[in-house]
Order: structure tokens, then C-alpha cells, then sequence
């Protein structure tokens, strides 16, 4: 369905920038032109790709072009064939062993995507033969014209700004490529970073000349997921079945309806993405459950019919055929189906607004896949025959397997106290841990003495502190972090361990605990899970292992929970 | 808080009187200003629709202009823009009088009344042809003629790309011609024209020498140069590379590259590099080809970054030791480079070898000679038989380039850059946008071009970013005002939450609606943000440790607060910018 997504029709601001830029690539292009769509990059790739193709086609034009997708082609190599590949028309076949376009070079030594020399090389062959008309031989009708039109050659990189990460060396090079390889070509870069950002630094690539996509307006995109409704002719219902959708989900009658559906979700959503993708899968997932009424309704009036239609026959006493049977039922309910009436709309309207929200807090981080979010919500069968005080919730949340929440809880109980204490270690500063963590009769009393610090008098110039928890986890030394466990063992754990009278001394038992080998060999387990973070390298010996908390706030407090810690207490700066 | 609503910040107000400020003494020169404030005041100038405005304002400027200078021979006349001026300009020395735009103008007096209305749908072709050959011209309008430098005084320099080409052809042939080595280097500012001069140079030679191009740009280390070398020459050369009686000086014949390559059947397009081992010997073997070498390196400085200069000493020392004996040819090498001291950047032997001789290249040295070439450039002939399209075209150039407005922006655009490609860039904006129903040139497009093509605005979209999109930025300006020029996610989601609450905590309603912001949850909050890294609007400050978790990476804002503060203000959102302004 994707590939429905971008057709474009819809006559905007748009349009009419693609439409200038086609025109100056059939004329005499720059050699170096860089399209900034910061909005919708793959719209604008397709419809550049689409105005080129139809272009290529015309007769009278010698062109050819090759749209490269920088995100696949991650290395010269592969981005060289991709492109003189497109540009000769080749096909690699698994016959001939896939081999990639080879021009005159066939069977020798020399490769044409060996480094960049070898791709001009290449593009001077190509043109050559384009020159000659041995490429893509045109149509006898056309033969004529052939020979007044101005070869060119046009490559159209897609995803430029991956360019900068993958292969700086060739921005300057590809910025250069008419020059440098002495053909009419015309580089296009597409982008959704602006050129400043990935322009190769003292000059090396020459200016483009710049084409700025504006944002598309309300209208267009609306127009853009309408126009992504099926349009099968005739229409085919076995193949919604394998989703375990309604039949009749996407027949051709409720074409409008979807028009107007597409709106709602478009207002519902807007305030938070405009992105057409994003809005396209919201709509796939709901659009099932807010037809469905609209099919059953029409289901129920047929059905009705029928058994009316039946009684009738009994009781004139005729001989009465078996009705019910399914597929005469479909087939009458197919050809009964059409739009719904306008306060139907409405009222389906004013019903699914919620649940398109809800859906969208879903889908849009990816909780939960189109399809279990359309199983989920299939509505009531009669929910159009209901008073609008019955009808009931209409929005179920498939059930939430991202969460790492049963998996926590299921770790072993040293393992959760390991966990907050690496938490504390790495949210509360370690000049604090004395003043939460110490337990000494003459603590509070030491504090006092010590306090008055030069640091008060300091601290007034600096700039607003920001709590640790938002700044994320800092390194700690394994050995404060087992001492916070101790503390924590010895207030939580120590009343529920099995007797030991062999330990007189206070805080001996728990001593003893956290220096036994099982809690060293679950910190290194915690760390291979990634619920700590081991900082320091592996191969450093010599000193002290440093950590750092994997798990957030939130994970922190329901860990505390399970083995009754209150974690605000010992939080330096709590929520 | 909420009282202080109607507070109406004016930061485009102040913008507009800042950029009026900085434009002013640009634009009114000494002469001028006395005479024309007056003159100035209706914006004849400014016109947001492009077709109907400016017909209904040309009647009435002609009517002014008639009675002044009645008789026809004054060619001015046809300019009406800068008629007020004329009688009190004539002590104006400074290039800013368009003179030599409009003096060829032959005054077309009928034509007038239709030429900025839409297209009698039987010229439309000759748009076509028109815009075709424009552009045409546009791509190679470094290679145009410059008018010399200072064409009233007495003595009269020739332009300095006119003495350079003489300087280099007279150079490329003592080599073809005289079997001589020699070597030089072509220096000048981008967009001056030193490839064109180059090519030019070549193309005119008597006899076709073996030509190979090597560039910095994709030759990045010596290795890479020395095959492509090979390549070019085995492309050019053929099976003739190697004259029969071939008596290297110091090679011997058996360590000749192409020697194995004599022996080979015929294949006239196979290409065969010779093996790497003999790659290096190549270099000294050119003189001794059948034909001239003239060997072209753009970007030469970046050839003298390669390690130990090796390539420019392989080639340097061939040229220098270049005989003029029967049977050898002469070579050359010509280095183009916009590095100004290049030659400082050669290592001592390197630069023995050299022959020291440096040829300049300039762009427009005047301004009317850069706006003599879009003129020329605007009017290239187009081949079309419609007999009165070609006057009517001219007319309409020369009515659009005198315009004030436009002559204001191309004076700007050449005090910022010499560059004429930006020149080109600006004009190919304006041919694309021609269609029939404005056919002609306006100032109004020619803003528009200078305003995306000259130096194009850092966030286009900044004036529609999602409402989460905002709130990030707000959030970002706060951190930066209260210290933290770097902030993860988690502290802009922090600011937002709490924000929220602040704002719906207000028991305060407008027109029966609460006017707190709109909840919004992390996911989203997060997506928006992802968005806004990928827009690089947020830069992440440092490369990220392993184990850091994605919303504690740190960034920083590459949007001041003026940018931010328009995006805000575009958004509309009255208790946004109210957040934005506590950030002060």
C-alpha cells in the first residue's frame, strides 16, 4: 500500500517547485543542485523520481538517470554500481553471476567501481554510448529527434546527508562529478539537512544551487493517505481476510467515507506529527474498527430482509430455499454496500475520536503493530443500534510486552538490592552518602562541627543545579556501591535472615553477606543483562572496577517497592 | 501572570530597522541622498503580486518622465526608474549608475503596454527557446568575455583574464611547437574562470597534445593519480604510445611499461594499465611519446599535501629536465589552484624544480562590467522565428536590470561575493520561474532568488515545526538561559512537564476553554525530539560513551533565541510565548 502513499496529485506549492526543478533538468540543469525537504525527504524523492521517469520517456529527450539511495549504499563501491548500473539500464541476473555493468571494460583487469577514478571512467563510457545511441535505443518514430536532443545524465542521490558519516571523501567529488568527469551530468542531491551541514569544509565542493521544499499544507496531505485507498478494480475481499479483517474493510464504496476519516485523523494528530507515515499507519489501524459498524449494519439489514422474505414464503406456504446461506448473504450485502448517511458519519465520527487518540500514544512509538492494534479493537457487532449512553469503551490496549517490568521482578532479591544501591550510588553525590547513609552514634554530632564550609559562600555565582536522575548515571567505584548495600541490607534484610548467634558484634552478620562471592558474581551477571554498566576497561587490573546504574527512576521505585525500601528517603534530591 | 497577555513583542520590527540601518549607507550614496529622499517614499518598488501592480504603475511613471527630457535621442529615457535621478546624478562617480545597461536598449515604444501582461499564447515556444538559451548561456557565463577596466579612462587595461589567456597559450606552445618543458601555475578566486581559461588555451593549440587531467579532489594520494595517469594515457594514446625507435635516456628497454604492450593484438578500446611495479617509471617516460604532454592539475594545492610531495617532484623534475632533442616532446604542467600561497607550500626541492611563473586570474573587475554579463548572459540569442520576440525579450531585460530594486540587490551580491556563479545562481532562479503567464523578469522573483540563492536561511522550516517540536525548543532556550548550554532529553521533558502542570494548574478559562498547554506524552515528546536531532537542530555535543542510555545524551541548540523566539511567535500560541519569555 506504501507505494500508493505518494502519488502525487494534489496542485501546491509543492508541486510546483518539482515541476520548476523537471523543467531545469530538461533544459540545461546546473551541474549541482541540492533539494532541502526537511519535512517529507521520501515524498520528494518520489516525486522527483517519478517526474524524471516520465521525462526519460518523452520522446525527443536523451536522458538518463539513476536515483541512489545513500542509506543502502554505504560504501563507494556500492554506491558507484548502483548508480552506472541504473544509468546503463543493466540488470544484474543470476546467470551471469550478477555481475554489475562492465561497458568496454569486460573481461579485463580494470573495474569501473574500483575508486572514483574508475566511475568517471565509467560515466565517459556511458556517455559515449549515449552519445552514440547505442544506450537504451529509442523507437524508430523517435529515431530523428534523437539525434537534435542533448544528451544527459542525471543522478539523484537520496538520504545525501549520510553521505557525510559513510564517505566524507566523496562529498567534493560527487559536488565536482560534471567537472570531473568532463559529461553533461547533473548531481541532485535530496536531503533533509540543510547543505551548511554536510559541506565539505575549505571550499572543496562548489556551491549548489539550492531548491527548498516548503512544509505541505493540511490539504495535501490529506490528499496524499486519500489517494493510499486501494483502488482494486474488481474488488477482491479474500484478500483482507489473512489480517483478520472485515471483508468489505476497503471496498471501493466507502472511498469517500475514508476521505473524511482521513481528515479526523489528520485533526486529531496534527497537534503532535504531521508526518505522512506516521499518520498513514495511525489511520491503517483504526480505519478497520471504524468501518466495521458501518459493514454490520448493512450485514443486519440484508440478514433481516432475508428472514422476512422467509416467513413470508412459510406462511404463503411455498417451498423455500435456504436463505441463509453465506455467500448468496455476501454477495447481496457487497452489492447493498455504500457510503452511510451523514449523521452516521457523524456520530462514527464523535464515537472513534478517543480511540484514534489512544491509538496514536500507541503506534507512534511502536507499542504495538498495526495489525494487533486492529485485532484488538474490533467494535460491538450493533454499535450503531445503541443509545449513545450504552455503548461501551471502545479502546483496548493490546497488551504491553515492551515493558521491561516482569522481567525486573523476576530477578532474585539480592539482585534488586544490587540494583538500587548501584541507582543510589549513581544518582546521589558521593559527598552525601555520610549524611544518608552514615549510621554512627556521634555522626550528627561530627556534622555540626564540621559544618559552616567555605563552599556556602561559593556556591551563590554557579549556575542552577540540575538534579542527577535528569542528567543521567554517573560512574561509581564498586566499593561504595557495596557499601550503600551493606546499609541497605542491614535496615531491609537483616530481621529476615535465618539466626545466627555466632555474630555478636551489631552490622557483623551483614558484614559477612556482602563480602560472600555470590554478590560479586551477581554484579557481574547484572552486568552482562545491561542493568549496570560496567565504566572502567576490562583489561585494567590494577584498579578499582567502576559501574554505573542502567535502569531509570521509575524501575528504581518499583524494585524498591518489591522489597519495601523507601527509595525517597535515600534519594539526595527526590522527584 | 496571564494579565500581561497583550504584550505584543516586536522582534520583526526590530529586525527590519536593524537590516534598514545596515543597508542604508549602501544604498543612498552622497550624491543621491539630497536629491531623491522625496523620491523615494512611495514604494513604487515593492510589489507582493507580480503581474498587475506593475502595469498599472508604468503609465503613470512615463507621464512623469515625457515632459522632462522630451527628445528621444536621450537613451535613459527608457529606464524609468532611474529617470528621476538623471538630472541630478551626473557627478556621481560611482558604479552604481546601471549606464551600460541601458545605453544599447533601443527604445521600443509600442511594445511596452504588453510586455508585462501575460503571453499571446503563440509566443510561447520562444519562452521556451528563450528560457533554454538563458540557461545555457547562465552555465557558461564564466567562460563570457570581461569588459576591460576602466573603459573611460585614457589608458586602457586589457582585462586580466584576456592577459592571462595570452600568457598561457603562449606558454602551452613553446611546448607543443618547441618541444619545450614548462611548467606554471593559474591562481585565482573561485568562479574566476580558471578552467575555462584552461581548456580554452588547450583547444586552441596548433596540434592536439595528450592531455590528462588529474584533480585533487579525486586524486587524494599519489597512487590514485599514477594509475589515473596510466588510464588517460592508454586512452589517448592507444597503440601509439610508443614510437618504434624509442631511445630512452636513462631506462633501458626493458623496464619500458608499454613495451609488452607493442606485442599485444590490436584491441583498440581494451584498456590494459600497465602493471603497478612499472606505474612509477611512467612519469619520466612522458617525453619521450609520440605527441606533446600537457598535464592538467586543479586543485594543486591539495597535490602538495600528498606525502613527500612525491607526485608534483616526479612530474616537476621530468618537466625541468626536458631537452629539446629530435625525437622527444615538450611538456607541460599547468596547476590551478584558488590558494593564494601555494607556491609557499612546496618543499624546497619541489620548488626548484618549479619554474616559478604564475598566471593571475580575476573576476569582473567593475561592477558594470558583472552586470554587463547578466545582461549578456539574460540575452543570449535563442533560435526562434518569431521576428519580434527578440526585441521584446531585450526589452523586458533591460526594464527588469534597471530596475532600482534589482540594481540594489546585484550591487549587494557583488560587494558580498566576486564569485560569478552565484550570479549565474541567482538568474537561473529567475529563468525557472518564467512561465506564460508572467513571462518576463520582476524584481519581486529576483528578491526571492537573492533571499534562497545567495546564502540560504539556516532553518526554512523552523515556521512549521509540531507542537511538541516547539516545546522542546522553548525548553532548550530555558536551559540555555539558566547556564546549561548542553541538556539531555530528560531535562527538556522535565521543563515541559513541569510547565504543563504550572499551566494547568491555573484555575483560569478564556471564552469557556481552559488555556493550559496541551499534555503530551514522553514517546511523543521523544519522537519530536529524535526529529529535531535529525533536522541537526540539536547537535549532540561530544562523541557518546557506551552504556549511555538515549535520553542522556547531551546536545546543544543550534537555534538562537531570535530564531526561536520567530518560531514561536509563527506557532501562535499565546501561553508558549509566554514560556519562551520567562527565559530572559
Amino acid at each position: 500500500m506504501a507505494h500508493h502513499l505518494f502519488q502525487e496529485t494534489a496542485n501546491d506549492d509543492y508541486n510546483e517547485t518539482v515541476s520548476q526543478l523537471l523543467s531545469l533538468l530538461s533544459s540545461r540543469p546546473p551541474p549541482f543542485i541540492y533539494v532541502h525537504d526537511p519535512c517529507t525527504p521520501r515524498v520528494a524523492t518520489s516525486t522527483i523520481v517519478s517526474g524524471l521517469r516520465s521525462l526519460a520517456h518523452k520522446p525527443h529527450t536523451n536522458m538518463t538517470f539513476a536515483c541512489v539511495n545513500c542509506l543502502a549504499c554505504f560504501n563507494p563501491r556500492l554506491l558507484f554500481d548502483t548508480a552506472l548500473n541504473a544509468l546503463a539500464g543493466w540488470s544484474p541476473t543470476w546467470e551471469d553471476g550478477c555481475a554489475n555493468w562492465g561497458g568496454s571494460l569486460d573481461g579485463q583487469s580494470q573495474r569501473f567501481n574500483e575508486n572514483f577514478d574508475g566511475f568517471t571512467h565509467g560515466l565517459r563510457t556511458l556517455w559515449n554510448d549515449q552519445l552514440a545511441g547505442r544506450l537504451h535505443p529509442p523507437p524508430q518514430a523517435s529515431a530523428r529527434g534523437k539525434a537534435t536532443a542533448e544528451a544527459r545524465l542525471i543522478l539523484v542521490l537520496e538520504n545525501a546527508e549520510k553521505l557525510k558519516e559513510t564517505m566524507p571523501d566523496l562529498l567534493a567529488p560527487l559536488a565536482r562529478l560534471a567537472e570531473l568527469s568532463r559529461v553533461d551530468i547533473t548531481t541532485v542531491f535530496v536531503s533533509e539537512v540543510r547543505w551548511d551541514h554536510i559541506r565539505p569544509s575549505l571550499s572543496a565542493a562548489p556551491d549548489p544551487y539550492y531548491i527548498d521544499m516548503s512544509p505541505s499544507s493540511q490539504q495535501s496531505i490529506v490528499h496524499r493517505l486519500a489517494s493510499s485507498y486501494p483502488s482494486d478494480e474488481p474488488y477482491d475481499p479474500e484478500q483482507y481476510l489473512d489480517n483478520a479483517l472485515d471483508p468489505y474493510t476497503y471496498h471501493p464504496a466507502f472511498r469517500t467515507l475514508y476521505t473524511h476519516f482521513v481528515t479526523t485523523v489528520y485533526n486529531v494528530c496534527a497537534v503532535f506529527t504531521t508526518d505522512v507515515d506516521d499518520l498513514a499507519y495511525v489511520a491503517a489501524a483504526t480505519w478497520p474498527a471504524f468501518v466495521r459498524p458501518v459493514i454490520d449494519e448493512y450485514r443486519r439489514v440484508v440478514l433481516e430482509r432475508r428472514v422476512l422474505e422467509r416467513q413470508e414464503a412459510e406462511e404463503a406456504g411455498e417451498d423455500v430455499p435456504d436463505v441463509l446461506e453465506e455467500a448468496a448473504v455476501d454477495k447481496e450485502v457487497e452489492i447493498s454496500l455504500a457510503p452511510p448517511p451523514e449523521e452516521a458519519r457523524i456520530r462514527l465520527t464523535r464515537l472513534f475520536t478517543p480511540s484514534i487518540t489512544a491509538a496514536f500514544e500507541v503506534l507512534y512509538p511502536r507499542h504495538a503493530s498495526v495489525a494487533t492494534w486492529a485485532t484488538a479493537n474490533i467494535p460491538p457487532a450493533n454499535l450503531l443500534m445503541l443509545p449513545p449512553q450504552q455503548v461501551p469503551s471502545l479502546i483496548s490496549r493490546p497488551s504491553e510486552d515492551h515493558s521491561a517490568e516482569p522481567s525486573l521482578r523476576q530477578l532474585p532479591r539480592m539482585a534488586k538490592f544490587i540494583l538500587i544501591a548501584s541507582y543510589l550510588a549513581s544518582t546521589n553525590p558521593a559527598r552525601t552518602d555520610m549524611r544518608i547513609f552514615g549510621r554512627g552514634p556521634d555522626e550528627r554530632a561530627k556534622r555540626r562541627r564540621k559544618g559552616g564550609s567555605p563552599r556556602k559562600t561559593t556556591a551563590k555565582a554557579a549556575a542552577v543545579k540540575i538534579p542527577q536522575r535528569l542528567l543521567g548515571p554517573m560512574p561509581f567505584p564498586l566499593d561504595r556501591m557495596i557499601a550503600i548495600l551493606g546499609v541497605l541490607l542491614e535496615e531491609n534484610d537483616a530481621d529476615i535472615r535465618p539466626a545466627a548467634p555466632e555474630h555478636t558484634v551489631p552490622g557483623e552478620y551483614t558484614e559477612m553477606e556482602i563480602s560472600r562471592v555470590a554478590v560479586f558474581a551477581q554484579v557481574a551477571e547484572l552486568a552482562s543483562m545491561h542493568l549496570i554498566h560496567r565504566t572502567s576497561p576490562a583489561d585494567r587490573l590494577e584498579m578499582s572496577t567502576a559501574y554505573k546504574s542502567g535502569i531509570g527512576y521509575e524501575a528504581a521505585l518499583l524494585l524498591a517497592k518489591d522489597i519495601g525500601i523507601r527509595l525517597n528517603d535515600l534519594i539526595w534530591d527526590p522527584l | 501572570m496571564f494579565l500581561d497577555a497583550v504584550e505584543v513583542p516586536t522582534p520583526s520590527k526590530k529586525m527590519r530597522d536593524i537590516i534598514n540601518i545596515a543597508r542604508s549607507p549602501r544604498t543612498v550614496s552622497p550624491g543621491k541622498a539630497v536629491a531623491s529622499p522625496n523620491k523615494r517614499l512611495p514604494p513604487r518598488d515593492i510589489t507582493p503580486t507580480r503581474t498587475l501592480p506593475q502595469t498599472n504603475r508604468k503609465p503613470p511613471s512615463r507621464r512623469v518622465a515625457r515632459p522632462r527630457s522630451p527628445s528621444p535621442e536621450v537613451e535613459l529615457l527608457d529606464n524609468p526608474v532611474s529617470e528621476p535621478q538623471s538630472p541630478t546624478t551626473p557627478l556621481d562617480s560611482t558604479p552604481a549608475e546601471p549606464s551600460p545597461v541601458d545605453g544599447e536598449v533601443a527604445a521600443l515604444p509600442t511594445s511596452l503596454g504588453h510586455q508585462l501582461s501575460t503571453l499571446p499564447s503563440e509566443l510561447e515556444p520562444c519562452l521556451e527557446a528563450q528560457k533554454r538559451a538563458t540557461l545555457r548561456a547562465l552555465h557558461e557565463i564564466s567562460a563570457l568575455p570581461q569588459a576591460p577596466a576602466g573603459s573611460d579612462d585614457a589608458e586602457v587595461q586589457p582585462p586580466t583574464n584576456a592577459l592571462a589567456y595570452e600568457q598561457l597559450q603562449n606558454l602551452l606552445n613553446g611546448t607543443v611547437e618547441r618541444g619545450e618543458g614548462n611548467s606554471c601555475l593559474v591562481v585565482g578566486p573561485k568562479g574566476s574562470g580558471k578552467t575555462q581559461l584552461v581548456e580554452r588555451a588547450i583547444s586552441s593549440l596548433s596540434e592536439h597534445p595528450i592531455v590528462i587531467r588529474l584533480s585533487g579532489y579525486a586524486q587524494t594520494n599519489d597512487r590514485l593519480a599514477i594509475r589515473e595517469i596510466a588510464w588517460q594515457l592508454t586512452e589517448q594514446t592507444g597503440r601509439s604510445l610508443l614510437p618504434a625507435d624509442n631511445d630512452g635516456v636513462a631506462e633501458d628497454e626493458d623496464e619500458n611499461p608499454f613495451l609488452d604492450k607493442d606485442n599485444k593484438p590490436a584491441t583498440d578500446s581494451a584498456i590494459t594499465l600497465p602493471p603497478p611495479s612499472h606505474l612509477l617509471a611512467l612519469i619520466a617516460m612522458l617525453p619521450t611519446l609520440a605527441r606533446p604532454t600537457v598535464i592538467v592539475l586543479d586543485a594543486f594545492d591539495l597535490f602538495a599535501l600528498h606525502a613527500r610531495q612525491s607526485l608534483l617532484y616526479c612530474l616537476l623534475d621530468t618537466v625541468q629536465s626536458c631537452r629539446a632533442v629530435a625525437g622527444r616532446k615538450g611538456i607541460a604542467v599547468v596547476g590551478l589552484t584558488m590558494r593564494v600561497e601555494t607556491i609557499n607550500i612546496l618543499e624546497k626541492r619541489v620548488k626548484s624544480r618549479f619554474s616559478g611563473r604564475i598566471i593571475r586570474t580575476a573576476g569582473h573587475p567593475t561592477f558594470d562590467s558583472w552586470a554587463k554579463a547578466a545582461k549578456d548572459a539574460l540575452c543570449a540569442p535563442a533560435d526562434v522565428d518569431q521576428a519580434g520576440w527578440h526585441d521584446r525579450w531585450t526589452n523586458a531585460v533591460a526594464n527588469f536590470l534597471g530596475q532600482e530594486q534589482v540594481l540594489d540587490s546585484l550591487r549587494e551580491t557583488y560587494s558580498l561575493t566576486r564569485d560569478i556563479r552565484v550570479l549565474s545562481r541567482l538568474l537561473v532562479a529567475i529563468v525557472t520561474s518564467l512561465k506564460p503567464s508572467s513571462p518576463y523578469p520582476s524584481a519581486s522573483e529576483f528578491a526571492a532568488a537573492v533571499a534562497k540563492q545567495r546564502a540560504p536561511p539556516r532553518f526554512s522550516f523552523l515556521t512549521s515545526l509540531t507542537y511538541p517540536a516547539v516545546c522542546l525548543l522553548i525548553a532548550a532556550m530555558h536551559a540555555r538561559t539558566s547556564g546549561h548550554e548542553a541538556f539531555t532529553f530528560e531535562m527538556l521533558h522535565e521543563a515541559f512537564r513541569e510547565q504543563v502542570r504550572v499551566s494547568l494548574s491555573a484555575p483560569v478559562t478564556v471564552e469557556g476553554g481552559g488555556i493550559g498547554m496541551v499534555r503530551c506524552s514522553r514517546e511523543v515528546l521523544f519522537g519530536a525530539f529524535e526529529k529535531l536531532v535529525a533536522l541537526t537542530v540539536f547537535v549532540a555535543t561530544g562523541p557518546t560513551a557506551v552504556g549511555i542510555g538515549r535520553e542522556f545524551i547531551k546536545y546543544r541548540c543550534d537555534i538562537d533565541r531570535t530564531e526561536a523566539k520567530n518560531a514561536v511567535e509563527s506557532f501562535g500560541q499565546l501561553n508558549l510565548r509566554k514560556w519562551l519569555n520567562k527565559a530572559n
